[in-house]
């Protein structure tokens, strides 16, 4: 599994404006079963307790470390091999969260020519521009092509070393 | 200040929903479809602007749809469900107290701040949602719940005020009032319509400044505080925990009728599954069971019957719920009878919580723990893999009476094998 660097989110303006109130983030039900997989599974012998038992945790939830902001958070699957170079398979389940900033430097899922894309937004010569991670791949420059829309951030990619692992 | 009341609403939410995870519909017309591929329930502003009407049979306008490309959609309700939630805990940390009110609308309350502007804040919380979801929203801002809904309104109506419009802020709301029919009000039904009109009431601000007394009499306690309302004083409260749920009701169309007895049971206990896998989650039981069927009213011999029965304890175990409405199916059945429609109704449901022990309770409570553990299971593995992982016998296998939903887009937000394809290439 490789994390891609993430940026802090930007404050949500409510935060700047001291007349309102805040009631603490949103913290939705996702999207999905929760499969808490448990820390610590000694097994214990009977009578003794173990000195361990106070240290075991409730589990690791990997959408609780994976992902900070759930509502605003997607699965797509990678298809194709341009993004190699960092890392990103053919196959692969790539995090993307839509709150974030695109920041130069960062791989993003662009909406072109009505598909998914993904590419690293690069900043090259004073212009920002898509790279792939796969020199068969040409870049785009942004000011060239019409129309398009930075959709979302990659987070994470989940690379399975067998497909219903 | 007094704190400013806000309905918060996504535009055309089913058709957003479709083009938030479909690139190749953003720009486009699209459509989607009622229930069995009815007719049309929601329309993209694209399509809006192709002049494609609310509410037109399917059948009556899919060569118009081709003609102008117009993309069609059957309801996908995992989708929309999922986008809901993303959408009202995106609001949660905008406002001081969220009420949700349906799938795509949420009542709001907030202070304002300084100087009373609330729209550097709306601006904001559009472009954040549209940003983050890819929903397009309006906001409507006034003194009280029946105004904020008034505000929507005018929010989305013109594309002036870019989705955003806070009565409060006008220095003369009565043209606005005056602007709305009273048909349009919230709380307002037809009866209550028609009685206004009756009485030359044909507006928002004719109906807050007529005589209290005639209206109280006509519409009692309700009539008061929706006139109070419309005068800006905040009378109906924010429900920030919805109250539990008195009914369940699962019914659905067939594809094409149907007429005979087996294929009416095993719509009926198709249905009851649903309904009791809601009550499930509902932590309710159901004291009373209704199923009903009806023929199609535009055919001449219309025929509808419903049959119940009460439950001699209340239940939320789909193999109780099933064994009563099968019995009830024969009473509802009659030959050579075209049915195009039949469902069930769970009433007098109680919390799960609530269940006495009772003398002549069916099981013993050792077995009854099992039947739940076996329920509980059920759900998670229906949930986990797909509805109709782990399906009831009655039910049949492959009915094709079921639903209609041919152009459905994938569960692109809740299952694993529908994400939407992110192209490397």
């Amino acid at each position: 599994m490789a994390g891609v660097s993430r940026s802090a989110a930007p404050l949500p303006p409510v935060l700047a404006a001291p007349a309102l109130t805040l009631l603490g983030p949103a913290q939705g039900p996702l999207p999905w079963p929760q499969l808490p997989l448990p820390l610590a599974g000694e097994s214990v012998a009977a009578g003794f307790p173990s000195p361990a038992d106070d240290y075991i945790d409730v589990g690791i939830d990997l959408n609780d470390t994976l992902i900070r902001h759930p509502s605003s958070t997607f699965f797509l699957r990678v298809s194709g091999d341009s993004m190699t170079g960092a890392g990103i398979q053919h196959g692969d389940l790539l995090v993307v969260d839509r709150s974030l900033e695109a920041r130069p430097g960062q791989i993003v899922v662009a909406v072109l020519d009505g598909a998914f894309t993904l590419k690293r937004l690069v900043h090259h010569r004073g212009r920002l521009r898509l790279e792939a991670a796969n020199s068969a791949y040409p870049p785009l420059e942004l000011h060239q092509c019409g129309d398009v829309q930075i959709w979302g951030v990659a987070i994470h990619v989940i690379h399975s070393f067998s497909r219903h692992g | 200040m007094a704190d400013a009341l806000v309905l918060i609403d996504a535009n055309n939410f089913y058709a957003s929903c479709e083009q938030a995870l479909d690139p190749a519909l953003l720009g486009r017309p699209v459509v989607v479809l009622s229930n069995n591929d009815g007719c049309v329930v929601s329309r993209s502003s694209e399509a809006r602007q192709l002049g494609i009407a609310m509410g037109r049979p399917y059948f009556q306008i899919a060569e118009q749809l081709a003609h102008h490309g117009v993309v069609v959609r059957s309801s996908n309700y995992a989708l929309y469900g999922d986008m809901s939630q993303r959408l009202m805990s995106s609001l949660e940390p905008w406002v001081a107290e969220l009420e949700v009110y349906s799938i795509d609308e949420a009542f709001a309350r907030l202070p304002r701040p300084r100087g009373g502007d609330l729209s550097p804040w709306a601006r904001e919380l559009r472009s954040r949602i549209r940003q983050n979801l890819g929903l397009p929203i309006a906001i409507g801002i006034a003194p009280s719940k029946v105004l904020a809904k008034l505000a929507n309104r005018i929010a989305k109506a013109d594309s002036r005020h870019a989705g955003l419009f806070d009565l409060s802020r006008q220095a003369d709301p009565d043209p606005w009032l005056e602007g709305t029919p009273v048909e349009e009000l919230w709380g307002v039904g037809r009866r209550l319509g028609r009685w206004c009109r009756l009485r030359s009431i044909a507006n928002a601000r004719q109906l807050r400044d007529m005589a209290s007394g005639e209206l109280r009499a006509k519409a009692g306690v309700v009539g008061v505080r929706l006139q109070l309302e419309l005068r800006g004083v905040s009378c109906l409260p924010l429900e920030e925990a919805p109250a539990a749920k008195r009914e369940t009701c699962v019914s659905r169309s067939f594809s094409r009728p149907i007429s005979e007895l087996e294929d009416l049971r095993q719509a009926v206990a198709s249905y009851v599954v649903r309904a009791a896998e809601k009550l499930r989650r509902q932590r309710q039981r159901a004291g009373r069971l209704t199923v009903f069927a009806r023929t199609s009213p535009f055919a001449p011999n219309f025929f509808s019957r419903a049959a119940g029965v009460e439950l001699p304890l209340a239940s939320h175990d789909t193999a109780v719920l099933l064994q009563a409405a099968l019995q009830l199916v024969p009473a509802l059945h009659r030959p050579h009878r075209r049915f195009v429609k039949a469902g069930v109704l769970l009433q007098d449901l109680q919390p799960e919580t609530q269940l006495q022990q009772h003398l002549l309770a069916p099981l013993p409570p050792e077995q009854q723990q099992r039947r739940e553990a076996l329920m509980a299971c059920i759900d998670g593995l229906n949930r986990r893999y797909g509805t109709g992982t782990v399906q009831w016998a009655a039910c049949g296998l492959q009915p094709d009476w079921a639903m209609r939903r041919q152009q459905l887009s994938r569960a692109a937000t809740t299952r694993l094998d529908d994400l939407p394809t992110v192209w490397a290439r």
